[in-house]
């Protein structure tokens, strides 16, 4: 399923027990043989369990290939992607998880925003005259890229610097926002004055005030709630939220007359409690969306990217760049550390990395006889795409097993006969067992002597396709040659069934994906564990083994 | 009692059935290592937040919202997409062109439906897996260490789904115990009522559910929601390509388009929807008396509705579709856009009888709610009224649902169509007099006669093996009834189910039902009581007396529920 073709995937171990159960549904209702269980790299499922080798890393003390989904990770590292500050934990909890210097994105194309002059074509002598107070308003964010300027939400700054404090105190248009504490203060000074109208309570401060006003409803009844009821009821019925936060509010001994104002938690009964009634008349936003159409309203992608929605354009707000993490990562069975990043924030490098790449054999897949032009080495990167595949025909493609190990590897192939899935393409491996030499170094192998190769001269077809003969075999790696019969994409070639699927051809379903059991097995010297593990040889040598399935991604099948 | 009281034993009571001598095998998937230990035997500096922090996580059919408790809004709001269900590695979707969707085009981007049948579980929760994953890394910034949860979701979620959820939140984040709560409820309070008629215009459907006391008394569902509407718009929007233009595709091409694949993606039609959609006012709007339908018409023209209604004949808006080959650029009426609106909440069209109980017009659906409602329930409701969903954010058309909604109690006041308790109806004058009330209303009642109001209420409404509770009946007559307002249409603004859940963990509230991990990996769901089962009383004199569930009832395991979402 990924771009260029052919490919491969890997399908890490962790995931079969969930394909498992799955496989068993299936082929209990089929009453297919279950223990010829053949993975499906069509099922839906596969794709959140197949990964290129790259993205995968392995464990020495479990012997297993480790996917994202089987790692525990740590952070190790908070920092800002954009000024590259580290960012201490505790400041996480206090600021939230986006850089509080003065780096945001633009709400329209999310580049990065500069604060500049707004006025820099303005004569120096003109700036002295006036001293600072001119200066005052005169700063916004730029965006290099689509040109929006902070202005055109009417938003300006005093300084260029603090950006994300001056902006918190400005709504879209200039007006101050106004803070709980604010309306907490007003009423102090004047408490008869009427609540603010319900169109001052934006999202923020209807969330203060709220929050508050829960906060001071449970205050009173805290401690007896808890000492009582809490515990018990908490926990199960359904019927414990009303009960507790309206019945027995302040009622932790029956007997007891109430104290205080009110003993029930009541509901919210102004703005400045956090409640807020709404205007349903929407018709100068309706006026305001036919006048100025498609264009001033704000896209979803870009809405994605801010905390409240907003219809319009000149209702999105600059956005403040999320921190991003530096991780470690855990095997999930044994909690030995797989990978360590280092932790300065400039640095790319690990510590400690242990990738599958230099654990499993790295298998590729080229056609035998390749009919698309060679690419020009100037666009070197790019691949060549072969034709698709006529349905009916055989063709051959080499596969080859680079190994890693420093220790020669045997390897056991098994695929099934037919592709799973609707098609059924036809699958031959011409030779699924066999050895490839250790990676030793170079020279070492140079030294060593070439009986080797004379004991495995028969092994090799010479150029000849001819079963249970590799094609090839080199220092660390061998080839060897796939048949397929790619399946016509008919549906109404399908053998007649109870159920046949007509349904149209599914996305990549054209695509023609083998499924392949690899096994190595290869003999290690067993440096830990001195003492003796049963399965261990009298001279430290140590039988190891280790299966997985990977998918081959051959060739799209041609449309007939 | 075991843990002894304590500022914030709330959730932390819950602990104390963790401590029950609980044997068994940890699920399949489960590290054998206890997972409990594990943030205080690393000490790297996310520590601290990892033993504070409740996850806080709303499971929509198409988002999901994920942040911490206390927060006013979530760190992530992520959509179901195509995208996100592609192989690692496969980077497809940031290269155009995207390929055409087949006509069922949503279910890949829904989580879930409600319809099992047509549901893979094991795909739900790999696909929940991984976007909760890649909330969790990239915008909340957390790590692997197992954090408390709280999980808003719809209480109408089937068990087998909900199963599914607490199976990948056990198993692959390993939550020590995950809070219940229902969306109606969480919109509740962060409106901060505590009754409300919640009206969810969401995807799937448009749920009203009225909420009483913060408990779901009510119900009722329409399909008519956001994806009736989207069909709807697709049409429309295909048509009109057409139009434009005829000669671009041969009749070849347009028989393969309405056979096999969508002609405008799924992400740019539901784009026009969000940035586009509005709804017409209610045609009742300018004369609240019984109208014919000509004397409508009439009395429009004269309106100063009329003006605005007369510059949205003529709009038209020009949008730019890329995923049409070519890219074109189409102009639609906004006309066009009001219809489609009707036709999928309204129906004007159609006569009322001829409409399934799932296929309601909206204001028909609310009315029939709020008449099955007992009269004190309703009086408190319909003055509590929040639009929730995404639907809701369509212009004009929470106004235009509430008009009509008053211009149906107009016509026919409450009087249920079988004419059952009719009497009761005329005997309440309050009930009677008001319902053609102004939407922001004569203000509170006077507190006697709330007071009254809710005594019989929450006798009504409270769960009837409860009723001869003594204590309950000494604090009812303790408890001085503050002002509220009822019996009239009021509209209050919602921080969203999200935000109310925040505050639900944030404040320790209790939430409807909380799961423990190791009662959940041992027993599963078929564990799981019937809500009515649960003594709580006896089960209060039991921790009281005895120092904790587990204790109990001569080794017997406490009974749990999942609350509101039910049991096997
Ligand atoms: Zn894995
Ligand atoms: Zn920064
Ligand atoms: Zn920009
Ligand atoms: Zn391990």
């Amino acid at each position: 399923m990924a771009p260029v073709i052919p490919y491969t995937y890997i399908q890490c171990p962790c995931s079969d027990n969930s394909a498992h159960d799955n496989a068993n549904d299936t082929h209990s209702q089929d009453s297919v043989d279950d223990d010829e269980r053949t993975f499906d790299p069509r099922a839906p499922r596969s794709n959140y369990s197949l990964y290129p080798l790259e993205y995968l890393l392995y464990c020495e003390d479990c012997q297993q290939i480790r996917c994202p989904r089987c790692v525990n990770e740590e952070v190790v590292t908070y920092y800002c992607p954009h000024c590259l500050f580290e960012v201490p934990s505790s400041n996480l909890r206090s600021e939230g998880n986006r850089c509080t210097r003065s780096c945001y994105q633009c709400p329209v194309c999310i580049s990065p925003l500069q604060s500049m002059s707004m006025t820099p074509s303005q004569d120096p002598s003109h700036l002295n005259a006036d001293g600072t107070a001119s200066q005052a308003g005169t700063y916004a964010l730029f965006c290099q890229y689509c040109n929006w300027s902070s202005s055109e939400i009417g938003i300006e700054f005093d300084r260029p610097s603090g950006i994300h404090a001056q902006l918190a105190k400005v709504k879209n248009g200039g007006e101050h926002k106004i803070t709980a504490k604010e309306i907490k203060e007003k009423r102090k000074e004047n408490p008869d004055e009427p609540p603010i109208p319900d169109e001052q309570l934006d999202a923020d401060l209807q969330f203060s005030t709220l929050k508050s006003f829960y906060q001071t409803q449970l205050a009173d009844t805290n401690t007896a709630v808890t000492g009582m009821q809490f515990d018990s009821v908490g926990f199960s019925s359904p019927a414990a939220l009303s009960r507790i936060m309206s019945l027995y509010t302040g009622h932790g001994h029956p007997g007891r007359k109430r104290q205080g104002p009110s003993d029930v938690m009541r509901e919210a009964l102004t703005t400045e409690e956090g409640l807020k009634t709404v205007d349903l008349d929407e018709s100068m936003a309706i006026k305001k969306l036919q006048q100025l159409g498609w264009d001033e309203t704000a896209s979803t992608q870009q809405n994605l990217e801010q905390t409240e929605v907003s219809r319009f354009q000149d209702g999105l707000r600059p956005i403040p760049y999320l921190l991003r993490t530096k991780r470690s990562k855990r095997c999930s069975v044994c909690r030995h550390i797989i990978s360590k990043p280092e932790n300065k924030v400039q640095s790319t490098r690990f510590k400690i990395r242990l990738v599958a790449k230099s654990y499993i054999p790295n298998i590729t897949i080229r056609p035998l006889n390749p009919t698309a032009p060679p690419v020009p080495t100037t666009s070197r990167p790019q691949h060549p795409e072969e034709p698709s595949l006529e349905p009916l025909k055989p063709y051959h493609y080499i596969v080859t097993f680079k190994n890693p190990l420093f220790d020669s590897i045997k390897v056991t192939l098994a695929t099934p006969n037919t592709t799973p899935g609707r098609f059924s393409s036809k699958v031959t491996v011409l030779c699924p067992q066999f050895e490839v030499d250790a990676n030793t170094d170079m020279w070492d192998d140079a030294l060593k002597d070439d009986g080797r190769d004379r004991r495995r001269k028969g092994e090799e077809s010479n150029g000849q396709l001819e079963a249970g003969k590799i094609w090839e075999r080199g220092r660390n790696w061998v080839s060897i040659v796939l048949e397929v019969v790619p399946a016509s994409l008919r549906l109404n070639n399908q053998e007649p069934g109870a159920d046949v699927d007509k349904s149209p051809l599914k996305e990549d379903e054209d695509v023609l994906e083998i499924p392949m059991f690899v096994r190595m097995e290869w003999e290690a010297d067993s440096q830990q564990d001195v003492g003796a593990a049963p399965g261990k040889d009298r001279d430290g040598r140590e039988k190891r083994e280790l299966a997985y399935w990977c998918v081959l991604g051959v060739g799209r099948i041609h449309h007939d | 009692m075991a843990s002894g009281a304590g500022p914030a034993l709330a959730h932390r009571s819950v602990a104390s059935i963790r401590s029950a001598p609980l044997q068994g095998p940890p699920g399949p998937s489960t590290p054998h290592t206890p997972n409990r230990n594990i943030a205080s035997a690393y000490g790297s500096p996310s520590t601290i937040r990892a033993d504070d922090d409740v996850v806080v996580l709303e499971l929509g059919s198409r988002h999901i919202r994920a942040g911490f408790a206390g927060d006013s809004s979530p760190k992530a709001t992520r959509q179901c997409g195509p995208e996100d269900q592609r192989r690692v590695g496969d980077f497809r979707s940031w290269q155009a062109p995207r390929r055409h969707a087949g006509l069922d085009w949503a279910p890949e981007h829904e989580f879930w439906r409600y319809d099992l049948r047509d549901v893979d579980l094991g795909l739900c929760q790999d696909n929940l897996e991984r976007v909760v994953r890649d909330a969790f890394t990239k915008y909340l910034l957390i790590d692997s260490r197992p954090r408390r949860l709280g999980l808003v979701l719809d209480s109408a979620v089937p068990v087998p789904l909900l199963t599914a959820v607490l199976d990948t939140m056990f198993n692959r984040f390993q939550s020590p115990t995950i809070s219940l709560m229902a969306s109606s409820v969480t919109a509740a309070v962060s409106a901060g009522v505590r009754s409300a008629l919640v009206i969810d215009l969401g995807w799937a459907e448009t749920v009203v559910t009225s909420v009483y006391e913060y408990r779901e008394v009510k119900c009722t569902r329409s399909v008519r929601g956001g994806r009736l509407l989207l069909d709807a718009l697709y049409k429309t929007l295909h048509s009109l390509l057409r139009e434009n233009n005829p000669d671009s595709d041969s009749d070849d091409d347009d028989d393969d388009d309405d056979d096999e694949s969508r002609t405008i993606s799924f992400d740019e039609c539901d784009d026009i929807l969000r940035r586009l959609m509005w709804c017409r006012p209610s045609a009742s709007k300018s004369s609240q008396r019984e109208s014919t339908q000509l004397e409508t018409v009439e009395e429009q023209d004269e309106s100063e509705a009329e003006s605005l209604q007369d510059v949205l004949q003529v709009g038209v808006t020009n949008v730019p579709i890329n995923s049409t080959n070519p890219p074109s650029t189409l102009e639609i009426p906004f006309e066009k856009l009001a219809e489609v609106c009707d036709d999928t909440f309204f129906d004007p069209s159609v006569e009322q009888a001829t409409f399934d109980d799932h296929e309601l017009p909206i204001h028909l659906l609310v009315y029939q709610h709020l008449l099955q409602l007992p009269l004190d329930v309703r009086a408190i409701c319909m003055s509590r009224i929040i639009f929730t969903g995404g639907c809701s954010n369509i212009l004009g058309l929470k106004q235009r649902i509430i008009d009509d909604l008053k211009a149906i109690v107009n016509k026919r006041g409450w009087a249920p169509v079988a004419g059952k308790g009719v009497d009761q109806l005329r005997n309440n004058p309050k009930l009677q007099r008001r319902p053609s009330g102004s939407p922001t209303g004569d203000g509170p009642t006077s507190p006697s006669e709330a007071g009254d109001d809710q005594e019989t209420a929450s006798r009504g409404a409270a769960d009837t093996s409860h009723e001869h509770d003594p204590i309950e009946a000494k604090v009812a007559r303790y408890r001085e009834a503050p002002p509220q307002v009822h019996g009239q249409f009021r509209v209050l603004h919602s921080l969203g189910s999200w935000t109310g859940g925040s505050l639900l963990c944030q404040l320790k509230m209790p939430a409807m039902a909380i799961i423990d991990r190791d009662v959940w990996l041992q027993q599963g769901a078929n564990g799981a009581s019937r809500p009515s089962d649960i003594d709580v009383k006896a089960q209060q004199r039991q921790s009281v007396t005895t120092g904790g569930y587990a204790r109990g009832g001569g080794g017997h395991h406490t009974n749990w529920t999942l609350g509101a979402w039910g049991y096997l």
